[in-house]
């Protein structure tokens, strides 16, 4: 890897003379290549043609400080060396006719030389990457130090100054990068509420987003099942963008479902006094009310497409006209959209604006269920725990065998955590509840996963889509390796074995017309047949 | 593979050529590590780097490590090419140590070789290219070894812009070195040497000299020089008949002329009051060749550091034993057998 300097030539300090005395002041352009453990292979020296004399003599000198570095003149017009504008375009065409090899070649800009102005030109291209590189600032010796050194005489008085490398990618400095760190780490533990998380991949996302929420206005796409912690995490984002100062304005939270009919865009978009009957005063609006703020919208496919037409302008255009009003009002608010439905299918369905979707999945999380993250269940517990004992004002503890049966319960198979932490959270509410005394006890445990165990035995049955409870019950695979026929019938099949209490009375169901005409009949022996054909038995469905 | 702890005794610069010099002559790889460890600036130097590449350079050598602040270098040599060589060296090196790295692989390489260096000749970091012509090849001249040096330019700090050649007879065979006594002291000189500074401070330099060492007559010799940048350096030679001692100062700025004068007259004097043969810099140059050729013996001053790690580092190389014993105050007398 080869270094690269690139400096423009000092028409000041560069210049002292021709004569000797030149050696013993400090001249930018020539100190860089008097430093022990600085080695520059080759210099792109900048001047204006009228100072190709000075640009020579510095050259020669470089050639005896420094014989291995190579020096390549560049003109440029520095016509006007104060103004900034000149300046700046001289100094970016030149940047936009260089041609950079950052895989062979290491860029130094050295800042200081050349006036005020050039200086700053350099530092934005710099900044800008347009030099790709690091700065070199050059400083003349300071007055009295002595440095070390090795020399024979003891001290050899040097004019090379001092010099620095200043990379403007901030992450790069141990000091400054342990800061971001720290402050990373508390942002994603405040977007976590402080739990302890051990998901790999819940964490890896979460961390993400932190980066994410800090760093950007974009809308958030966040998905996952219903109780998975959408909501609380919006609001997370909020709190922590609105500790870092990055938003002034509230916290504006609605649920799509809540939103039906003209009350949806008035609610929305706000509407002006006589838009409508009963429409006595003006209403600002959900969206002008989330101004220099965050709207969380929650169920968000369930937005009309008028509505979602109208939010789509409003996220690009930060604009929007409030019903029954004439004129455009307008509202800089950060988006957060929260759903538990696919929205690619609603899309393709046309429930769905595949423009609105594509304008706010930028950024998507995807919040796992309780169940797909076995390993959190335990520090929720706790967390759980510790927010019911704030609540109540008494302290809850689980006795050691009480928490063992619970822990392992609530991380098998059989524990569905159908509706996510809204279960868990009302769970550990009814044991703290009935704990006397502030411990819950191993009986009080049984009695909350019987009651568990019921609960989630209901949701399941009172599942209406037989497709996808079919798709539940025999799992996914073997479920999709079935034509769309077969998967039609053997839906149809469990909605009846699930409300059978045996095969026969299955059998009874599903064979009603048939077995009229039989002389003899064997209802479960039938539907044992035909369950056979899909692979699955009565047991399975009925579970 | 020798492994070189670059940080034992100087710890420096000094370490790392040795081990070069040690690992191209005996065609043996070496590994150094630690180098200049615990130095503000720790790991190779530019001047480090300089010699490294000339060194490289005439054996063909695979190096790893070979750049600003590494720590550590591997160096597996090749077999060294005498031949003619041009190294330009910045002002941050030093000519004289690129020279003493390469000097005796390619005395022993075979054929005859010539060495151009430009750079620094006189900079006060290194023995100067004089040191070298009238303190040192006179010694190895008496080991057998011939080398001409010639100055061609003045190089001094900062600006450098020096050159000078050295030619280089072959030989496979140093003779054993011997200096115990130094014979009748001949002469006492002074070289004041300047380029593009003001005709009084050479003139101030030696007239103070000859206040320090009055009555006895000390030769005075001016030589204003062209060089590419400023400088000034005052040399003080004791001449013996069996050796030449040879001091010297730089002259900087803010440094008066007399003070100059005065350091180079105390050096000189702590040589003259000792019965010792040989002085701090030579010591530890003598060292190398002597273990490559047939030993020998010298007495000399106090040993600095520079010689005892030099010991040391040829000792765990070449196996020599070198042993360095007092023999009364500020004399000792180092043994290579």
């Amino acid at each position: 890897m080869k270094t690269v300097a690139i400096s423009i030539l000092g028409t000041v300090l560069d210049k002292r003379g021709k004569r000797g005395k030149r050696w013993d002041k400090w001249r930018p352009t020539v100190s860089m290549f008097q430093h022990d453990d600085l080695m520059i292979d080759r210099l792109d020296l900048v001047f204006d043609r009228n100072s190709q004399r000075l640009a020579d003599q510095v050259t020669e000198d470089i050639y005896h400080a420094s014989p291995e570095t190579k020096v390549v003149h560049h003109y440029v017009n520095f016509e006007h060396p104060w103004d900034f504008e000149t300046v700046y375009s001289e100094l970016l065409d030149f940047c936009r006719s260089y041609t950079f090899k950052p895989s062979r070649e290491q860029y130094l800009t050295h800042i200081t030389t050349g006036t005020h102005v050039a200086q700053i030109c350099l530092y934005l291209l710099t900044e800008a990457g347009y030099l790709p590189g690091k700065l070199l600032q050059t400083s003349p010796p300071r007055k009295n130090s002595a440095g070390e050194n090795e020399t024979h005489s003891g001290k050899n008085q040097s004019s090379a100054g001092e010099y620095q490398i200043i990379d403007l990618d901030l992450s790069k400095y141990d000091q400054i990068a342990s800061r971001f760190q720290k402050e990373h780490k508390e942002g994603t533990s405040y977007l976590k509420g402080g739990i302890e998380t051990n998901n790999p991949a819940f964490n890896t996302m979460i961390e993400q987003l932190e980066k994410v929420s800090v760093r950007s206005n974009e809308p958030i796409l966040i998905t996952g099942p219903t109780g998975a912690g959408k909501s609380q995490l919006a609001q997370r984002v909020y709190e922590l963008r609105k500790h870092r100062g990055i938003i002034e304005g509230n916290l504006v939270a609605v649920n799509c479902a809540t939103l039906r009919g003209e009350n949806a865009m008035s609610a929305l978009f706000g509407h002006k006094k006589g838009a409508f009957t009963g429409a006595t005063t003006d209403r600002p609006g959900l969206l002008k009310e989330a101004d220099q703020g965050l709207l969380f919208l929650d169920e968000i496919g369930e937005l009309g497409i008028d509505e979602q037409a109208m939010l789509l302008r409003a996220i690009e255009d930060k604009r929007f006209i409030p019903f029954g009003a004439d004129k455009e009002t307008s509202s800089n608010f950060q988006l957060i959209a929260g759903t538990n439905k696919d929205l690619a299918k609603y899309a393709h369905e046309g429930k769905f604006r595949e423009d609105l979707l594509a304008r706010i999945d930028l950024w998507e999380y995807n919040l796992p269920s309780l169940k797909e993250r076995p390993e959190d269940i335990e520090p929720n517990i706790e967390y759980e725990i510790e927010k019911f004992a704030s609540k109540s004002g008494q302290l809850i503890s689980f006795n050691k065998t009480a928490r063992d049966i619970y822990l392992s319960f609530s991380q098998s198979p059989e524990a569905k955590w159908s509706a996510n932490f809204r279960d868990l959270n009302a769970s550990i509410t009814r044991l703290g509840t009935l704990a006397d005394g502030g411990r819950i006890t191993a009986g009080l445990v049984k009695e909350e996963i019987d009651r568990l165990k019921t609960k989630w035995k209901v949701s399941k049955q009172s599942n209406d889509n037989p497709i996808e409870m079919t798709k539940d019950l025999i799992g996914e695979a073997r479920f999709n390796h079935l034509d769309l026929y077969d998967q039609i019938i053997l839906a149809g099949i469990t909605k009846v074995c699930r409300n059978s209490n045996s095969m026969a009375e299955a059998g009874r169901t599903l064979f009603n017309q048939s077995r009229t005409t039989k002389k003899s009949t064997n209802d479960s022996h039938r539907v044992r047949q035909l369950l056979e054909k899909y692979g699955v038995s009565f047991d399975e469905l009925n579970r | 593979m020798k492994i070189i702890d670059g940080s034992q005794g100087e710890g420096g610069g000094q370490v790392f050529r040795t081990s070069l010099t040690l690992s191209m002559c005996l065609g043996e790889p070496v590994t150094i590590t630690n180098i200049r460890a615990g130095r503000k600036k720790p790991g190779l130097l530019r001047q480090h780097l300089t010699c490294l590449k000339a060194a490289q350079e005439i054996c063909e050598a695979k190096v790893k490590g070979a750049t600003l602040g590494s720590t550590l270098v591997e160096f597996i040599p090749g077999k060294v090419r005498a031949g003619k060589y041009h190294f330009a060296v910045g002002s941050a090196g030093s000519t004289t140590l690129v020279f003493q790295t390469v000097y005796l692989p390619l005395l022993l390489a075979g054929s005859d070789s010539e060495l151009l260096l430009e750079g620094g000749t006189h900079n006060g970091m290194a023995p100067s290219f004089d040191f070298i012509r009238q303190s040192f090849l006179p010694e190895l001249e008496k080991m057998g070894v011939m080398i001409e040096a010639e100055l061609e330019r003045f190089g001094f700090y900062p600006a450098g812009g020096g050159a000078w050649k050295a030619y280089i007879r072959s030989t496979d065979k140093i003779v054993s070195y011997q200096n115990e006594r130094r014979g009748e002291l001949l002469s006492l000189t002074a070289v004041a040497t300047s380029a593009q500074i003001p005709g009084h401070v050479v003139d101030r330099e030696l007239r103070r000299v000859t206040d320090h060492f009055s009555p006895i007559c000390v030769d005075l010799n001016k030589r204003l020089v062209k060089s590419v940048g400023p400088g000034n350096i005052l040399s003080l030679q004791a001449k013996y008949e069996e050796i030449t001692e040879c001091v010297e100062v730089i002259g900087e700025r803010s440094v008066s002329a007399e003070v100059v004068a005065d350091n180079a007259a105390d050096k000189l004097k702590t040589y003259l009051s000792s019965n010792s043969v040989i002085g701090e810099y030579l010591a530890d140059q003598l060292l190398l060749p002597m273990a490559l050729g047939a030993g020998g013996s010298f007495t000399t001053i106090e040993p600095s550091l520079h010689l005892k790690t030099n010991a040391e580092i040829i000792q765990a190389f070449v196996g020599t034993k070198i042993t360095i014993s007092k023999l009364a105050s500020n004399s000792w007398k180092v043994l290579v057998s």
